[in-house]
């Protein structure tokens, strides 16, 4: 067998073959990951999935110009070939002063993000999960019969950073989650609802919640109607608003900033939401979902308060961007993996705990619609924040559930869907992708039906 | 075309005798090598340019009702025989063991030809096509603010073996080219957005499908700053063909696919031979429709691709399937075996899907309404397969008063359910237009593309502001 270098061995390979370009500016990535996961199907195991990967991203800044390259290929030439690659990209972009690499030495935080020898479980054990979802599901309520799909998941990587300049660091994580798509039936009526839950930690994992959750948002859509094009208040509880939260947070981001592809550009200081909204970014929240001691350049990360009381603070920034903007970098470049050049993105993105008993607001009002799906939420316009959703809900009077409705859409603008928040509840909670939120009332939105 | 070797038919052979070493049915090798270049302009600069290579395999055992599948990076046999090794540990043991035939390998026929492989042409020229749409963008209307375009160049050698002999290769060459415009008028300001895509040789990037291409995002981004905000409501709502055929994907075509209707979850589950659908629909899935963005020789079982009529005139007759749900249905193999990647077990999905081209004349049915919406460009969709509940975007579309084009609107969304819109649809137009995507589908992406005639549906739900 060809000679498998070590992922230290294959870093310091890297950089050799960046010095002897006599490349100045030069960083190696590497990514490593064993993961698996394991689909359920009629109450036994149906497949299951062990993955492996290993590569490199190298990026090379010549005369100010930056090139990328990735490659899979470990050996020695293999290596060679890719920073010889990543030197002759940067040859085809453009100048630019302001593009650095990492400089500061990095910090030995411990965010608690790994257990060891998480995906070593035994199968029947890791199958088990994916099952006690499913037999949750179908406790919870006798309509939901079916699955779409369950399945339990999860990884351990090792992330690798090095620069020429003498920056280098490293750490790992673990992960584990569980999914399920229950199908409820009723009437020749078929409904389906969807959760899913992950952790850092296996025992994190709350399998009987996940089954709970998915059966009662499929069960609670039976017997759904259209509803009349109307303005009507909206609820949406934690998991809808994350989801709402997750095509809001690339408007955070200062390339979208810088490019006027934002409608958050030139607001800081100004108010942009409710006084009671407050939207964090911490990538060191302990057991965070996409908490990491540093960021896809080697910068050690940050947590930053975006909008304070309805007022933006601050953007989320790579090494560049906050160079262009005059700020630091708040450790926001992001890396999918080693054949992704890092973009600047959210690590857990949340909505503060409020304080108002949402509950009684939405007592208090005569009617409204109660969220439980939203479709084609990127499609909000990040410029304009205009939006026209499709979506399904509850239609609500005085807070009782009078009937399910679907077929609807709604539509507004985001500017205007912040500043008609008038219920921010304290029931956070954070859910999959480092995302969190509490449930949120907004005045009016316009439903477009029948 | 291919420039690396790939897996040679003993070596494939090896490694499936290993993944069958401890038990198992039956076994198959899917073997990738991936190169890829992607060129971004943005804010008038090439800021990203980036290469890469990415080779590995994966190991599938079924045994009884179970499927095993391990995968990793690859760089040569001995890594792919670890990795078989591999995938036979996560097997359980006992019962029969299972011999594989002896290697058949056999050619099949590329339906998309590549007259200029992309990984020829400098790198230069590639950057003047994006430099080009980007100037034909702005120089189109002062009131384009910005423009992105990016370059996209994917080639795939893939190679699959199986313990039945299968041995079957296949490259995928495919482009992508994509402007996006943002324009600004007052305080609006809306986007517009254009691609180029196909499995096709750079031959497909002539500078002037690339202008037009740059034009057109343009002129939407410039139109959608002037119009209107949509009204929401339910109208009478004309398709233009040259919204493509995002309608038919999500709609129906998500439906139709195999693995949902075995389990018995769609709405189209167990009704093969019945009419879902006015007798004005025909919908095909064409996986060898030359140079399309979804077509390709075999699918990733290695299954050749074919020309899949789904619904005739209004009838199910068969959906779109990978080896196992073909056979546990007991339909036909429709070559509809799709996966991200070597990380990825293959599910059954679309290639290049379309509503069969009907008998009225495009421009009849625009006349024949007097009040109601003309959609002429859609943006992404989704569905929720279960219900048949669909929304998608609208990117271009206009009021229609009196039988001709009125004021533009913007900010629209079509929201329906799929087997409801098809019994309605009430006329088929002659024309037929394409519109090209990534499709999703548990977690994987696959490259698509659609067609459809222009169609009128009497009442549909248009979700926009209420006025």
């Amino acid at each position: 067998m060809s000679e498998r270098l070590t992922n230290e061995a294959i870093v310091d390979t890297a950089l050799q073959a960046l010095r002897d370009m006599a490349m100045p500016l030069g960083e190696v990535f590497l990514r490593e990951a064993q993961s698996g996961s394991v689909e359920i199907k009629d109450g036994a195991i149906e497949s299951v999935i062990a993955r492996g990967e290993r590569g490199v991203g190298i990026r090379v800044i010549d005369e100010q110009r930056l090139g990328f390259a990735y490659t899979s290929d470990l050996s020695a030439d293999g290596i060679r070939g890719c920073a010889d690659t990543a030197r002759r990209m940067s040859a085809v972009t453009e100048r630019d002063i302001d593009l650095v690499l990492a400089t500061r030495p990095l910090d030995d935080a411990d965010l608690d993000i790994y257990q060891a020898g998480i995906v070593d479980r035994a199968l029947g054990e890791r199958g088990a999960v994916a099952l006690a979802v499913e037999e949750a599901a179908r406790a919870t309520d006798a309509r939901v019969t079916q699955f779409r799909k369950t399945t339990y998941s999860d990884s351990e990587s090792t992330t690798m950073i090095a620069t020429t300049g003498g920056v280098r660091g490293s750490f790992r994580e673990s992960y584990c989650g569980a999914m399920t798509s229950a199908v409820a039936t009723e009437n020749g009526d078929r409904q389906i609802g969807y959760h899913g839950e992950a952790g850092r930690r296996f025992a994190e994992l709350e399998p009987r919640r996940i089954g709970e959750r998915a059966a009662r948002r499929a069960a609670e859509k039976l017997g759904a109607k259209p509803l009349a094009t109307q303005k009507l208040p909206v609820v949406l509880d934690p998991w809808m608003a994350m989801d709402l939260l997750r095509a809001i947070g690339p408007l955070f981001s200062a390339d979208n900033v810088l490019k006027g592809r934002s409608l958050f550009a030139n607001k800081v200081g100004q108010r942009v939401a409710n006084e009671r909204i407050t939207v964090i970014d911490d990538a060191r929240r302990p057991r965070g979902l996409r908490s990491a001691p540093f960021d896809g350049e080697g910068v050690a990360t940050t947590t930053r308060v975006l909008i304070e009381g309805g007022t933006l603070r601050g953007y989320l920034t790579s090494l560049k961007t906050a160079r262009k903007l005059g700020l630091d970098a708040t450790g926001n470049a992001r890396r999918g993996g080693y054949g992704s050049p890092a973009r600047v993105g959210t690590s857990n993105l949340f909505i503060d705990a409020g304080v108002d008993d949402t509950d009684a607001a939405v007592r208090g009002l005569d009617r409204a619609l109660a969220v439980t799906s939203l479709l084609n939420l990127h499609t909000i316009d990040p410029v304009s924040g205009e939006f026209s959703l499709g979506a399904t809900g509850n239609y609500l009077e005085r807070g009782e559930r009078i009937h399910p409705v679907q077929g609807i859409t709604i539509a507004g603008n985001l500017t205007d869907l912040l500043n008609a928040v008038v219920g921010v509840g304290s029931d956070l909670v954070f859910g999959p992708g480092g995302l969190g939120s509490p449930t949120i009332v907004i005045s009016e939105l316009s439903i477009g039906g029948a | 075309m291919t420039r690396q070797p790939s897996v040679s038919a003993r070596d494939a052979q090896h490694a499936l005798r290993t993944a069958l070493s401890r038990g198992g049915d039956w076994a198959e090798l899917y073997w990738e090598r991936h190169e890829t270049l992607q060129l971004v302009l943005d804010d008038g600069r090439i800021e990203d340019a980036i290469s890469g290579v990415d080779q590995g395999a994966g190991i599938r055992v079924t045994k009884g009702e179970r499927t095993t599948y391990a995968n990793s990076n690859v760089a040569d046999v001995d890594d792919l025989i670890a990795l078989a090794g591999r995938a036979a540990r996560g097997v359980a043991e006992g019962g029969e063991l299972h011999e594989t035939s002896d290697p058949a390998p056999d050619e099949l026929a590329r339906p998309s030809t590549v007259a200029i492989d992309p990984r020829d042409v400098a790198v230069e020229r590639k950057v003047g096509l994006l430099r080009r749409a980007n100037e034909v963008a702005r120089a189109l209307d002062p009131r384009v603010q910005q423009v992105t375009a990016t370059y996209a160049e994917s080639v795939q050698d893939v190679l699959v073996a199986n313990s039945d002999g299968l041995h079957r290769a296949d490259t995928r060459v495919r482009l992508n080219v994509a402007v996006h415009v943002v324009a600004k008028q007052a305080d609006v300001l809306e986007s517009g957005f254009e691609a180029l895509r196909g499995t096709a040789g750079f031959e497909m990037l002539t500078d002037e499908a690339v202008e037009q291409a740059a034009r057109d995002a343009a002129r939407r981004a410039i139109l959608n700053v002037g119009a209107q905000p949509a009204p929401a409501g339910t109208y009478t709502v004309v398709l233009s063909s040259e919204a493509g055929g995002t309608l038919i994907h999500e709609s129906v075509g998500h439906g139709l696919e195999a693995d949902l209707n075995l389990k018995g979850l769609s709405v189209y589950s167990g009704r093969i031979g019945q009419k879902v659908a006015s007798e004005l629909i025909t919908v095909i899935d064409d996986g060898t429709d030359p140079n399309k963005r979804g077509t390709a020789a075999m699918d990733d079982e290695g299954t050749p691709t074919q020309r899949t009529v789904l619904i005739e005139k209004g009838i199910l007759r068969t959906y779109l399937s990978d080896r196992k749900h073909a056979e546990k249905l007991g339909i036909k193999r429709s070559g509809n075996a799709r996966r991200e990647s070597f990380r990825y077990l293959p599910i059954c999905r679309m290639t290049n899907t379309m509503i069969a081209r009907g008998t009225s004349d495009p421009e009849k049915i625009l006349r024949s309404v007097k009040d109601g919406v003309f959609v002429k460009k859609m943006g992404g969709g989704q569905v929720d397969v279960v219900s048949g509940n669909f929304a998608f975007e609208i990117t271009e579309c206009y009021r229609i008063r009196d039988g001709k084009l009125a004021e533009p609107l913007r900010g629209a969304t079509l929201v329906g359910q799929g087997p409801k819109l098809m019994s309605e649809i009430d006329m088929v137009g002659t024309d037929l237009g394409y519109s090209t995507g990534t499709c999703g589908k548990d977690g994987q992406g696959a490259p698509v593309a659609d067609a459809q005639p222009t169609l009128r549906i009497p009442a549909v739900v248009v979700g926009g502001k209420l006025k």
